[in-house]
């Protein structure tokens, strides 16, 4: 019986080389009778086209590798801010489908099941198309006090520009770290020791505060604040945020935020009731009782099955391909129309998406590895 | 309770969250259903729901004035500034697609074929569900919205009673059903099995359409059914796989289902349209739309296999060892055993898998098919019915929320019945 397993282990592991060596075979050939060959050199030369965005700056100019690096970074730029918005308004969703206000849980229900049952590119095209180029047009743009601008051309926020002594100013940043360390520590001291209030919040981000206040009054160019301007041709100087940027991550931001709401909804009626009746009998305020009390044990469930949530949104960045958002799988078909290439590029985007992925896993097991209970590894 | 403890920490890309969700879904209606105080008055209910503190009223103050807006918004725009004509003359495109005009009796029969066997079975199963008031007022309101959109979109005579001959077809199974009650339970499960075959003959066959053509919604239905049909065989031999304890046989289902799972269906699709041909020998050609099918069952399979995993988790270890007492052998446990109990428990993951899979039918606008959503999009960017963007929008968006939407409360319901989670 074992001889017979081993054998058929055997030649399953022949089999998948025979297929592998085969497929292998066939793409030199195809690639062969194209005058090509199977490599990745051709990462090395000039791109040739534009990218509307890019986060560490790209020019057509610059190598095709410089290219792909833009889309990934593009990708994981909405990813990260989906993530965080995502979390937010998904646990806000939660409770408030177990709000006491029938009106509040009602509505909550009503988002979950409107956003959950409908496609995300349906809801990508409609976030794009019939609200974001919906609102007013550039010559009319909604200004905001003078100091942001909203128009179907994106919006202009006010934004932050390093100057010449930015470097110098993040190691005073960097050295205020230990200090607040230090101070969030021996608060927690006095806490648990006298039983006072430790405002260890407050204090350690103070010291935080102070000490890059400092800074910048000292070095006299850390960072200026820059302000939009409204021009005949766009918008300049500020923060910008494309319009295309702003319809996948708030696709991403609601879609993912009915999953997460449902999570969170089933995770805190997974707290036992004597934990909630306890905390008030405790004489906890209700928000007290859900923040000190209920959350982090409801948390503690939540996890991997939101770690699954974040994933789907990392991969759901593929979407913005519908509103021509310079993303992975967006860039990916440029490089291979420009430059062919297609096993390659997308051996490129298999590895980027699952190294990503695999990022998320590790972090998101962390957290969960911190907060799960002592012993609690089953 | 269901057995299960939360899982603790685990590595990897996609692993079986899914069906944690659901497990705490079940809990948290299981909860909800609990019986709770005595009803109140209308007048006590009102007190104690809306208005029982200050912080309380002015949430719904405020969220009454959010409601208002949006339903005022929503309200004028269906029906007064919406140009619904654009609906009217996409229609046909938006359920069949460029499918031949002269060919649509075959979607015509398929679809009857369903709704027939689907009356049968609620027929069949009536017995012991009885709708509630409310439930009635809901199928009705639901079946005025269709009868409007049937009566204001179809074009011909003909179209216009197909389309209300569905009624009468479904409540005539219905009421056959009914009649002969649980006898023709086989018969009928069979007849469930064979649906897909059948609808493939009916389209593909007797010089039928090719793949190629279809498109509309009925391309979302049997893209999202292929994907589930197809990808079970191998959705069950990755679960298996993946427990096995051959090492080799082990690695390479776990590596199957991350790759798949971990890279987005998008990716997927494109892959299959640009690099798969160059993987196989160049006398090999296969269209564009079944290579898609291919990839889309691997991709559909590596979550069905994490499926049938949690199902498999599920099955408590006295069933195994009960089994081996009884000396059968690995195979015959599998199949009489485990697999029985395992797939039941795993029936409302899979609908809600098959509903994610028919929601994600819309990405394949990106080989070029056009669904329901492509062909809602290209009706709106004709010239004659520029800038309705939003009426397209939102009938596409209905219509795939209507069928995910029932299906997600048919799956609660047979949640109930199966008794998941408590057994």
């Amino acid at each position: 019986m074992r001889v017979l397993r081993a054998a058929g282990q055997v030649v399953f592991v022949v089999v998948l080389v025979v297929i592998a060596r085969e497929m292998y075979l066939n793409a030199s050939f195809a690639l062969g009778s194209a005058g090509r060959e199977l490599s990745y050199t051709y990462l090395d030369s000039r791109a040739g086209f534009g990218i509307k965005e890019h986060v560490l700056g790209y020019s057509p100019n610059q190598p095709l590798f410089k290219a792909f690096l833009a889309g990934a970074t593009n990708a994981m730029l909405v990813a990260a801010i989906g993530i965080v918005m995502a979390t937010v308004l998904g646990v806000l969703i939660g409770i408030a489908r177990l709000s006491s206000n029938w009106m509040v849980k009602k509505i909550a229900l009503v988002y979950v099941e409107v956003f959950r049952n409908t496609p995300l590119l349906v809801q990508v095209i409609f976030w794009y198309v019939a609200v974001i180029l919906a609102i007013p047009r550039i010559e009319s743009s909604v200004s905001v006090f003078g100091l942001a601008f909203v128009s179907n051309r994106g919006a202009a926020l006010p934004g932050i520009r390093s100057g010449a002594d930015f470097g110098t100013w993040l190691l005073f940043v960097l050295a205020a770290l230990p200090v607040a360390a230090t101070v969030w520590r021996w608060r927690s001291r006095v806490h648990e020791r006298a039983g006072e209030p430790h405002y260890r919040w407050l204090l350690s981000l103070g010291v935080v505060a102070v000490l890059a206040g400092a800074g910048y009054v000292l070095l006299g160019d850390a960072f200026r604040v820059e302000l939009p301007e409204l021009s005949a041709h766009g918008y300049s100087g500020g923060l910008q945020i494309s319009p295309e940027f702003a319809a996948i991550l708030v696709a991403l931001v609601v879609y993912t935020a009915a999953f997460i709401g449902e999570i969170v909804r089933g995770s805190i009626m997974a707290v036992s009731k004597g934990q909630k009746e306890a905390a008030q009998a405790l004489g906890l305020s209700p928000g007290q009782q859900l923040r000190l009390v209920v959350l982090p044990q409801a948390m503690r469930v939540a996890i991997p099955p939101i770690n699954n949530q974040y994933l789907n949104l990392w991969k759901n960045t593929s979407l913005a391909f519908a509103v021509g958002f310079p993303d992975l799988i967006n860039i990916s078909t440029t490089m291979v129309n420009q430059a062919g290439h297609a096993l390659e590029t997308f051996s490129l985007v298999v590895g980027t998406y699952l190294g990503t992925s695999l990022l998320i896993s590790v972090a998101m097991n962390a957290l969960n590895r911190a907060v799960a209970l002592r012993g609690d590894t089953a | 309770m269901s057995g299960a403890a939360p899982k603790g920490p685990r590595l990897g890309l996609g692993l079986s969250e899914d069906v944690d969700l659901l497990r705490f879904e079940q809990q948290a209606r299981a909860i909800e259903a609990a019986p709770g105080p005595a009803p109140a008055t209308p007048r006590e209910w009102i007190r104690q729901n809306l208005f029982s503190g200050p912080v309380n009223s002015l949430l719904t103050l405020a969220s009454g004035v959010f409601v208002l807006f949006l339903a005022y918004q929503i309200l004028s725009f269906v029906f007064v500034s919406a140009q619904w004509e654009v609906v009217q003359v996409g229609m046909r495109g938006y359920m069949i697609g460029s499918f031949p005009v002269d060919e649509a009796w075959r979607v015509w029969a398929s679809a009857y074929l369903v709704i027939i066997l689907a009356g049968l079975s609620y027929g069949v199963s009536a017995r012991r569900l009885r709708p509630s008031a409310g439930q009635v007022a809901v199928g009705a309101a639901a079946a005025a919205v269709a009868g409007a959109v049937v009566f204001f979109t179809a074009q011909t005579p003909l179209v216009r009673g197909l389309a209300a001959g569905a009624t009468p077809a479904a409540i005539a199974g219905a009421l056959v059903g009914r009649l002969f009650g649980r006898k023709i339970l086989r018969p009928l499960i069979v007849a469930w099995v064979l649906v897909f075959p059948a609808i493939m003959i009916i389209v593909r066959g007797f010089v039928g359409v090719p793949p190629s053509e279809w498109g509309g919604f009925f391309f979302n239905i049997i893209a999202a059914t292929v994907g589930i049909v197809a990808s079970f065989p191998l959705g069950l031999l990755l679960a298996l796989g993946r427990r096995s304890e051959m090492p080799v046989i082990r690695i390479a289902s776990v590596g199957f289902i991350e790759l798949f799972r971990g890279v987005p269906l998008v990716a997927w699709l494109i892959f299959s349209k640009f690099v798969v041909d160059l993987l196989l020998p160049p006398q090999m050609v296969i269209p564009d739309i079944i290579k898609a099918f291919l990839v889309m069952t691997f991709f559909s399979a590596a979550y069905i296999g994490e499926i049938v995993r949690g199902g498999l988790q599920g099955v408590p270890a006295g069933q195994y060892e009960a089994a081996r007492a009884l000396g059968l052998s690995t195979t015959r446990m599998m199949a009489l055993i485990v697999l029985p109990q395992a797939l039941r428990s795993t029936i409302p993951a899979m609908i809600s898998h098959f509903i994610s899979l028919f929601k994600d039918t819309s990405l394949f606008v990106a080989i070029e098919v056009t669904d329901l959503l492509a062909a809602a999009r290209r009706s709106a960017s004709s010239l004659l019915y520029f800038g309705t963007d939003m009426e397209t929008l939102l009938f596409a968006g209905l219509i795939f929320w209507a069928v995910a939407f029932s299906m997600s409360r048919w799956s609660q319901r047979l949640e109930v019945r199966l008794g998941v989670g408590r057994r």
